[in-house]
This record gives C-alpha cells, sequence and structure tokens, in this order.
C-alpha cells in the first residue's frame, strides 16, 4: 500500500500484564492505550477513537507480543513468535515472525534492535511489504529524513549517526 | 317421575352434547392476546397513535439483555453467540451487541455512503479535504488500528462506512469492553427488538422462549446468567403470575367449594350434577362467542367466568328447595318464575354492554347473557330429570331451626338504612383521595425492583424511553424526513442543555431526497477526483492507483437514484426507521424515541416552536385518557343496566312495592362496598366495576328469595339454606382472592366478598316479609 517507510518517534510503554502505552512525538503527536482488551487511539484534541482488540484478533497477538518483549517475559513471547537473534550485546537485533496464522496473514516480522538492556528501533513489516518504524530511547532525538530509504531506516535503527 | 333408564339416557345426551359443545367452541374460538381489543376506539389523535403504540411502538418492543456471572471474556463471547443466534431468529427484527458489524452496509448501500453520511454537508471531495484525511490515514496505517482500517482504505479512504456506523450506533451507548458493551458493573448488555407486539403476551412469550433457549445453547452459558427486562418482558411476567397465583387460589377454593356442598346436601351424585348447568351456560357462551364474532380476547373469558359464577345460585336453589313428596321437576317448576325473572332482569341488564361500543364488552355481554340463559334452563328442564331421587330435605338440617329464628327475631328497624345510606353519602362527599384509578399500570404492578433495575439498564444502554415520543406529522414520508432533518439542530441544542439524554430521529437512518440529491451535486466527477487525489498525496507514501475503487464508487453514487425508505427498508436497519415512520390516513408520521427526558416541558415547549411539524407525546396522559372515555362508556352502560334491571322487577314482580324491597337492598349494598373501599384508601378501577356488577346479580337473588312470600316455615328455612349455601360459597372462592397479594385478583375478590356481605345483611334487614 505505500512506497516507502512510516518513521516514528516516540516511547513504547509497559504499563502492566496486558498493557501497553506509544507516544509518537514525531511527526504528529498521538497516544495509544491497551488495556483490557480495549486499544484507545488519542491524536491531538480529537476524541478518541476506541476499538475492541476482538475486532481485529490478529492484533491481540501483536500487541501481546509488544507487551511481552517490554515485560521481559521470554515464555511468552516464544509461544507467539518464532525468535531469531544475531549481533553482541552492544548492538543486537531480536526478529519475531509470528506463530499464529491470522496474524501472520497481516504482519510478516517485527523487529527490535537495541543496545545492552534498552531497545531502540522497533520495525513492522506488514505482509504487504508497508514498514512501520518506532526510534524510541537514544534514537527518540535523531533527526530523521522525510522520505528514507530502505538502507537509511537500516542505518538509523543499527545506532548509526546518520549526517 | 322418569324411569332409572330414562334418567341415565337423559343424562348421557346432556354429556355428549355437553362434549360436543366444547369440541365446537375449541376448535371454532380463536383467544387473542392483544391488549388493544379490549380497549374502547380511540378519539383523540393521540389515543389512536397511542393504540397502535401500544405494542407496535420501537419503544415497546424493545428488550434489555443483560449477561453477568462469569468472566469478562466469557460474557464478551456469549454476547456475540446470542447476537448470532439471534440473528437468524424470525422473532427478532434487530439485536445489537455494540460489536462492530461489517454487514451492515452491505454492497448494494456501500455506494450509497456519500449520500447518508452528512459528511459532504460540511465538506467537499477536493485536494485539502483529502489531503487533510489521507495524512490521518497515515497516521492510523502506524496505529494499532492499522490491521483494522487496512482492507478499508482503498475503497473508502474517507472512512464514510465508520461515520455510518457511528450515526447509526444507540445514541449513547454503553461503554465497550472485548468488542461488546458491557454496563459499568461488568455484565454484557444486549438490545434487541422484538417482531410481535409489546404488549401482546402470546408473542412475546414466545420470543422470550426463543431467547432463553438460544442463550441455554451456547457453550459456557451455563454458568453465567440472562437478565432480561423491558415492556415485553414485563408482559409475559405479570400474566404468569397472575394466572399462577389465580390458579393456587382457584384450586384451593374449588375444594372448599366441593366441602361445603357436601356438607350441605350429603351427596356426591347431587354434588357432580351440580355442576352440569354451570358447565353447560360457559360452553354455551364460549360457543355463542365463536358463532357470533369467531374470536375472543382472553379477558373478555376471565371476566366471564366471573361474571357466570352467578349460575352456581341455580343448582344450588333447587337443590336446597326440593321437598318430601313432591319430586323434583315440581321444585324445579316452582322455583321457575322467581329463577327465571332473575336471569330475565340479568340477561336484560346485560344488553346495556352493547350499548358501550367496546368490542371486549359486547363480547362479555353475547358470553354472559348466552350462559346465564341456557345455565337457567338446564337447571328448570334437564338437572331436576336426572337428579336422584333420594334426598334429603334441606330444611330439617340441624341448627337451621334456630338459625332461621335467631334471623326471624332480629330487630329490623325501619330507620337504619336511611341512616346507613345518609353515612353512606357523607363519606362518599366528604373523603379526600381520588376516587378512580386511571393508571391501569398500578393494578398488575411491576415488582419494584425489576422497574429499578429497568431503570438501570435503560440509562446503561440509552435505550428509549417508553413514556414519552415525538411525533412528526408530514403528508408524506419523505416530508417526515425532511421535517425531522429541520429538528435535528433545535434538538441536539436541548441535548446539550440537559433537557433530554439523547432523541433519536428518523433521518438519522435516512436523509431526505432533497438532502441525498444536495449531497450528490457536490461529488465530482472521475477526472477533478483523480486530479485532487493526485494533488493531496502527492507528499504522501500511498502507492499511485491505490484508491481507483474509491474513484469507482464515487463516480457510480453520482448517478444513483436517491434512496426513498421502501428501498432503505431492506437493509440492516430498514427494520428500525420503518418502525418509526407510520402511515396514517390522512399523512405520514415520525415517531423520535427520546431517551433520559429530564425536562419535558422544554421539550414540549420545542415542540410547539415547530409550527405544528412537531409535538410530544405523552404516553401515560394518553392511556390516562382512554382509560378515563372506557370508565364512562362503562358507567353509562351500567346506569342503563340497573334502569333496565328496575323495570324488568317491577314488571315481573307486578308490585312497585315489592320491587322496592327487592331493590333497594340490592342497591344500598352496592353503595356500601364503595364506601368501605373508599374509606379504606382504594381507587376504584375497571375491575372493581366489573365485581360490583357481579356482587349486584348475587345480591338480586338473595332479595328476589327473601321477598318470596313463602307457605310455611319449612320453606322458609329452605330458602335460608340455599341463601346461606350461596352466601359462604360465593365468600369462601372471592374472600380468598382477597387475599391474594396481586392488586387486580384483591379489586375483583374483595369487592365480590364485601359485597355477598353486605347484601345478604341488608336483604334480610329489607327484603324479607315480616311475620307477626
Amino acid at each position: 500500500m505505500l512506497e516507502r517507510p512510516l518513521i516514528l518517534r516516540g516511547e513504547l510503554e509497559y504499563l502492566g500484564p496486558g498493557k501497553l502505552g506509544k507516544r509518537v512525538d514525531t511527526p504528529y503527536q498521538e497516544q495509544t492505550t491497551v488495556a483490557d482488551g480495549t486499544a484507545s487511539v488519542r491524536r491531538g484534541t480529537r476524541a478518541p477513537r476506541t476499538f475492541a482488540l476482538s475486532q481485529a484478533p490478529e492484533l491481540e497477538g501483536f500487541l501481546r507480543g509488544f507487551t511481552a518483549l517490554l515485560g521481559g517475559d521470554a515464555g511468552a513471547l516464544a509461544r507467539d513468535f518464532e525468535l531469531a537473534a544475531r549481533g553482541s550485546p552492544a548492538s543486537w537485533q531480536l526478529t519475531l515472525k509470528p506463530r499464529d496464522s491470522r496474524l501472520a496473514r497481516r504482519i510478516s516480522a517485527i523487529q527490535v534492535d537495541g543496545t545492552g538492556s534498552a531497545a531502540r528501533c522497533f520495525r513492522t513489516r506488514d505482509a504487504d511489504g508497508d514498514l512501520n518504524v518506532l526510534l524510541v530511547d537514544a534514537l527518540a532525538d535523531t533527526k530523521v529524513p522525510t522520505r528514507p530509504s530502505q538502507p537509511l531506516v537500516d542505518a538509523l535503527c543499527r545506532g548509526f549517526k546518520v549526517p | 317421575m322418569p324411569g332409572r333408564s330414562a334418567r341415565w339416557i337423559l343424562l348421557a345426551a346432556w354429556l355428549l352434547a355437553l362434549a360436543a359443545l366444547g369440541a365446537f367452541a375449541i376448535h371454532a374460538l380463536r383467544i387473542g392476546t392483544d391488549l388493544r381489543s379490549f380497549m374502547p376506539p380511540p378519539q383523540t389523535a393521540d389515543q389512536k397513535l397511542l393504540m397502535d403504540q401500544i405494542g407496535e411502538g420501537p419503544g415497546s418492543r424493545l428488550l434489555l439483555l443483560a449477561i453477568d456471572g462469569a468472566p469478562e471474556a466469557q460474557l464478551a463471547d456469549l454476547s456475540r453467540g446470542l447476537a448470532d443466534r439471534l440473528h437468524s431468529d424470525a422473532h427478532f427484527e434487530q439485536v445489537v451487541n455494540g460489536a462492530f458489524d461489517p454487514a451492515t452496509l452491505d454492497d448494494r448501500l456501500l455506494a450509497y455512503r456519500y449520500l447518508l453520511s452528512p459528511t459532504l454537508d460540511r465538506h467537499t471531495l477536493d485536494a485539502t479535504y483529502l489531503g487533510e484525511q489521507l495524512e490521518q490515514r497515515i497516521e492510523d496505517l502506524a496505529s494499532p488500528a492499522a490491521t483494522l482500517l487496512k482492507p478499508l482504505l482503498p475503497r473508502d479512504p474517507t472512512l464514510e462506512t465508520l461515520a455510518l456506523a457511528e450515526r447509526w450506533a444507540p445514541p449513547k451507548p454503553p461503554a465497550l469492553r472485548d468488542g461488546v458493551w458491557f454496563s459499568a458493573d461488568g455484565a454484557a448488555l444486549l438490545l434487541a427488538q422484538t417482531g410481535g407486539t409489546g404488549f401482546d403476551p402470546a408473542a412475546q412469550g414466545a420470543a422470550i422462549d426463543a431467547l432463553q433457549a438460544a442463550f441455554s445453547a451456547l457453550p459456557e452459558a451455563a454458568t453465567a446468567k440472562l437478565t432480561l427486562s423491558g415492556p415485553g418482558y414485563f408482559t409475559v411476567l405479570i400474566n404468569a403470575n397472575t394466572r399462577a397465583e389465580a390458579d393456587r387460589i382457584g384450586a384451593v377454593s374449588t375444594l372448599g367449594f366441593i366441602l361445603l356442598l357436601l356438607l350441605a346436601y350429603r351427596s356426591v351424585p347431587s354434588l357432580l350434577l351440580a355442576a352440569l348447568p354451570v358447565a353447560s351456560g360457559a360452553l354455551a357462551g364460549v360457543a355463542t362467542l365463536a358463532l357470533a364474532f369467531g374470536t375472543a380476547h382472553g379477558i373478555t373469558l376471565a371476566f366471564g367466568f366471573t361474571l357466570l359464577g352467578v349460575a352456581q345460585e341455580y343448582p344450588i336453589r333447587l337443590l336446597s328447595h326440593r321437598r318430601a313428596g313432591e319430586d323434583a321437576l315440581a321444585s324445579a317448576r316452582a322455583l321457575w318464575p322467581l329463577l327465571a325473572t332473575a336471569i330475565v332482569s340479568a340477561a336484560i341488564a346485560y344488553l346495556a354492554f352493547f350499548a358501550s361500543g367496546v368490542s371486549g364488552l359486547q363480547q362479555l355481554a353475547v358470553f354472559t347473557i348466552a350462559g346465564l340463559i341456557v345455565a337457567g334452563l338446564s337447571t328448570r328442564h334437564l338437572l331436576p330429570r336426572v337428579l336422584p331421587a333420594r334426598f334429603r330435605d334441606a330444611a330439617d338440617t340441624p341448627g337451621l331451626v334456630r338459625a332461621a329464628t335467631f334471623i326471624d327475631h332480629l330487630p329490623r328497624p325501619r330507620w337504619l338504612p336511611w341512616l346507613l345510606l345518609a353515612l353512606a353519602l357523607l363519606v362518599l362527599w366528604r373523603l379526600p383521595g381520588p376516587l378512580w384509578q386511571n393508571d391501569l399500570a398500578a393494578l398488575t404492578p411491576v415488582p419494584p425492583d425489576l422497574l429499578l433495575r429497568d431503570a438501570k439498564l435503560r440509562g446503561e444502554l440509552g435505550a428509549p424511553d417508553v413514556r414519552y415520543l415525538l411525533i412528526l406529522d408530514a403528508p408524506d414520508a419523505d416530508c417526515v424526513l425532511a421535517v425531522s432533518e429541520a429538528l435535528e439542530p433545535g434538538l441536539d441544542a436541548l441535548v446539550k442543555q440537559g433537557a433530554l439524554d439523547a432523541a433519536e430521529l428518523p433521518s438519522r437512518y435516512l436523509p431526505s431526497l432533497a438532502t441525498q440529491r444536495a449531497r450528490q451535486a457536490k461529488l465530482p466527477d472521475a477526472a477533478t477526483l483523480e486530479s485532487a487525489l493526485a494533488e493531496a498525496g502527492r507528499e504522501l507514501p500511498f502507492r499511485s492507483g491505490l484508491f481507483a475503487p474509491f474513484v469507482a464508487d464515487v463516480e457510480t453514487a453520482r448517478t444513483l437514484p436517491p434512496l426513498t425508505p421502501a428501498e432503505f427498508a431492506r437493509s440492516p436497519f430498514g427494520a428500525r426507521l420503518a418502525s418509526m415512520l407510520v402511515q396514517q390516513d390522512d399523512g405520514w408520521l415520525g415517531l423520535a424515541t427520546l431517551s433520559g427526558v429530564h425536562d419535558a416541558a422544554a421539550l414540549d415547549a420545542f415542540a410547539e416552536s415547530t409550527q405544528g411539524h412537531a409535538r410530544l407525546l405523552d404516553l401515560k396522559t394518553a392511556s390516562e385518557s382512554l382509560v378515563i372515555a372506557y370508565r364512562e362508556r362503562i358507567l353509562r352502560a351500567l346506569g342503563l343496566a340497573l334502569g333496565l334491571l328496575a323495570v324488568t322487577v317491577i314488571v315481573a314482580l307486578r308490585s312497585l312495592r315489592r320491587a322496592w324491597h327487592v331493590l333497594a337492598p340490592m342497591s344500598l349494598a352496592t353503595l356500601l362496598v364503595l364506601v368501605v373501599e373508599r374509606a379504606s384508601g382504594i381507587s376504584l378501577s375497571l375491575f372493581h366495576l366489573v365485581a360490583l356488577t357481579l356482587a349486584a346479580g348475587l345480591g338480586l337473588h338473595y332479595a328476589l328469595f327473601f321477598e318470596r312470600p313463602v307457605a310455611d316455615a319449612a320453606e322458609g328455612r329452605r330458602t335460608l339454606h340455599a341463601t346461606i349455601v350461596c352466601v359462604l360459597s360465593a365468600l369462601l372462592v372471592f374472600g380468598l382472592q382477597a387475599w391474594s397479594s396481586l392488586p387486580v385478583l384483591r379489586a375483583i375478590g374483595l369487592t365480590v366478598a364485601l359485597g355477598v356481605g353486605f347484601h345478604f345483611c341488608l336483604s334480610i334487614l329489607m327484603a324479607r316479609e315480616r311475620r307477626p
């Protein structure tokens, strides 16, 4: 559907079991909260759009993955995803491939790059090839180009300073 | 005296005739349960509308459902499962539980979305607006909503389908959890609209049975609890409660009645045979209804059987008045002039019900008159021929001599009735409090805890108030929609002011043809839209050509004929709209439902300001005015009946003085019942009036028989015996009802029991021949 990756800067927060917060700072402001089976997306001053995770069962697995990841629940993560890790403690990359076929029809993989105990980049690749990138933590201050190419995104996520 | 075998042959023939009559009656008579056939013809426009609204209005067909008692996820599954099953159930027109239903807009309606949604009233599909929208879609794609919205985007980048789904959701929906509605205290909530009318207990009962069966057939349903509320559920519940209690009381009083007759006549055959005249009367009444009307209301039958209770006196009189040395036929012949007077005068009196113009009351009159005549004739001609030859003279009943002597020696001051009359009139004149109970619901009250629960569920679901409706008046359906559109801003302002929580107008579902055409005119042609899209998406990462389905849909929408209500009727929300548009003889009405009305006066003022396009209908006031009109007709009928009765009695007795002895105690006793009930703070209803009529019928018998000159003391004792048996049996049957917890049974039981007591005492005081 999209010609190039979408890059956001912001923060992901673990708010307890089954609860997740996502904040987007640029290029626009958005606050997403997932709790009690419901996701609520608030953008600017508009009324939040609320929907139930059960309306999109695949979404539930997706968010469960993120929650397990942020909560450090390796068991839960391995139950829902095939895991592959590479790199060094200073610069690692974790790839999650959904086991659930419904989720796999929508999302082909989630890639997380990080250093030490901190993640800095979440890449979600949709089944149709569209790529979503969320830069967090140290990278949140990085300047983001308006028309990023794939190699540029790769470099950003691995922590290289982009000129 | 007929021979033994002749007796048996006659009895067999009688029973066979009854069986045939019964079979015919069951086969030919349809029993209606719709309350409306028992109502008077409506006079005012509001009453007409009320009659339509009883049952057919959107509010009265709504059932509120709550599921609790299980974990939230399971409740949500149950809610979805139940909604799925009810969607395919013919008893229900619509079931909503908050879940987003992709079928809300089928393919046929999908192209109409630009005509149905108000978006084009404020925007045009130009580069600026599309640019804003596409930017938001990019943001959506990066949010968790992406998986949900992605399949919609190529065809609907402005998300018009979601805008319509939101517009068509209930005005104040409850909180969504797990995709379905939940109450604040954690119960899954649903709304179900039945196809059957709301106050038809049979239709509602069938729908509720189907609903409960569907629920208990769901997996995991065992641990959870389904709670129902709404007018239809209350109708069914009250009917079941009333019937159960009436059956319970009926069983006990029947047993007591049998014991009483056994004690009085010491003969099982006499007891069994004495039941035949009343049974004949009842079956003849039902068969006559079947022949004359083909259908009868359940209430007609219930009231009719009550009024036919008078006929039980006929065989009792015959049994008590048999005497040694005379066969039963001779006793019947001797009794007949008096019985015939009673029957004919009652039958003539019931003719007055014909003048009421209410089909339910006319049926009641036909049933009662046919029943009384057949019960009387069979007591005169059939019963004496089948009674056993051996019997015990009632005059020899132990203790009866003493009772008769006691009553004979009671002081009978002539001034006492006049004093009672003066006191009665004084009490009736001075007593505060409403004389009449106009709220029919007060007689069949819904338990307060259920009403509280209903109010709570109604509040949580934002379900419409059943009392108020906003009525829109226009020459045709499309004009109703135009009026409805014109009212929208004013009502929205009232919602903001807090006069009500929400209003649901017909134009919420379908805009008028003019509005649809205006929106259509704003749709750009394909080339303009393509270039606007290209400009809007220049800086955005959407692939080119992605929105081709959108461009095609808009092109289709440009040439669609606007949707009419008839066309819309086939959509999933068609039934909802259809229930809000009513065709009348001289135009169309729109029914807007209101939720949480806090300030009816403000709404009324708003309706006044629309130059007659809208008015606020208070269903409670309209129904009370209907009850008042109804009662006036009954009172007129009863007044006429009393006059006819007096004339008949005077003609039959050929003496004003004797007629006075019969009619005066009867009238005074009826007045005393009124006084006692008023003094106890009871407001009178239609049920009280029917009960008063029955009691007056019984009182007529007491007075007629006490007034009759008797040849000897033994005959006087037989009269006393018969009357005491009649009084005791009536007190037993209706006295038990007077203790009922249900106001409607209590109203009938108390009135008849009091009446029987007063009629008996006053007949002794005023009707009996003075003996030296």
